[in-house]
């Protein structure tokens, strides 16, 4: 009557296929449909428990909850504990230390391998720098021997110039006095110099006119 | 402590009583299933059996696998009432409050006709009128 399969599957993830040949289970009324003419003025008795009654389950209740609550966490505890201490533990401990030991050994080989790589490595290094360091200073002495050489030299040549020293003073002031250098000079549109102060055009010859070098 | 809170999470699992046995015969499996499957849909695992009719010696009989009980409930298993009455009555479990309550009812009220005798036999008479 009210639609509904006469077998059923099963709530299964990976079976779904599976089907159920057991009774049907009567669940609850479907929600669309009447309510029976029996039970439509019906008023359900509500079941009336005393205060005390009612304190006294509360109590009962409350009591057996805290002590499912701690015997759960034991229970839990105590397997943790046996988790622990058991022989599969025990064993797979045993084999854990095993693989560590190995796998350290390992890692220790590895290590040396390396280390010996390593040595030669920095060993041909170090003759590198050796020989490039001891190159370096050779070539700044070399440098530095250059530099006085040439410092020298240009000493020298500054000695050789005739500077005025304290004895000549005297001797170079009467020479300078003697002679003075006039810089004052004068340019033609056709290219001669004509050099002085006061020096006058028709004074000088034309054969004795200077030409401007450009050099 | 932080470890210990995986108790109380649900895994979805229970321990309660399959219907077996035929017609006005129960016959019932204490068992391990996940919580959304039916009454006989699959079972993870059988711990233990109740036999609701009392025998020829008047004994309703029990059997109950406390290790693999106890490894569920370490699990985070949850129990439904009858089976947690069942411990209760068999002392690996406090006492459920529904012993007591049905209890002191069946002392106070008059006891209900019967259409089958109760059976006498070598265990004790009962003095629960109500059973």
């Amino acid at each position: 009557m009210f639609g509904s399969s006469g077998s059923r599957v099963l709530n299964v993830i990976n079976i779904s296929y599976l089907q159920s040949r057991s009774k049907r289970v009567w669940v609850r009324k479907p929600l669309g449909s009447p309510m029976a003419k029996s039970k439509i003025f019906r008023i359900t008795p509500k079941p009336v428990i005393p205060e005390d009654e009612k304190a006294e389950i509360k109590r009962l209740f409350d009591n057996y909850k805290n002590s499912m609550k701690s015997i759960r966490q034991y229970f839990f505890e105590q397997s943790l504990k046996q988790a622990e201490s058991g022989e599969v533990a025990q064993m797979k401990h045993r084999l854990e230390d095993q693989e560590h030991e190995r796998l350290m050994e390992e890692n220790r080989l590895e290590n040396e391998k390396t280390a010996m790589v390593r040595e030669e490595r920095l060993k041909i290094q170090a003759e590198n720098t050796q020989r490039n360091v001891l190159a370096s200073l050779i070539k700044k002495e070399g440098e530095a021997k250059q530099h006085e050489i040439q410092i020298e030299d240009f000493l020298t040549k500054q000695m050789s110039t005739p500077f005025i020293q304290p004895e000549n003073i005297e001797k170079a002031i009467e020479d300078a006095l003697a002679n003075p250098v006039n810089f004052n000079f004068a340019l033609d549109l056709d290219g001669y110099v004509y050099r002085g102060k006061d020096t006058s055009i028709d004074t000088i010859p034309e054969e004795k006119r200077e030409r401007l070098n450009s050099n | 402590m932080a470890s210990a809170l995986p108790t109380f999470t649900k895994i979805g699992k229970v321990i309660r009583l399959n219907r077996h046995g035929c017609t006005n015969r129960p016959f019932y499996h204490i068992v391990v299933q996940k919580t959304k499957d039916n009454q006989d849909g699959p079972v993870i695992e059988q711990v233990g059996s109740f036999d609701a009719m009392p025998n020829s010696k008047n004994e309703k009989l029990v059997a109950l696998n406390f290790e693999r009980i106890q490894y569920w409930l370490a699990q985070g298993a949850g129990l439904s009432d009858p089976v947690a009455q069942l411990l209760g009555l068999s002392g690996f479990l406090p006492n459920h409050p529904r012993t007591l309550i049905q209890a002191w009812k069946n002392r106070r009220e008059p006891p209900r006709e019967r259409k089958i005798e109760a059976i006498k036999g070598i265990a004790p008479p009962l003095d629960n009128p109500k059973l």
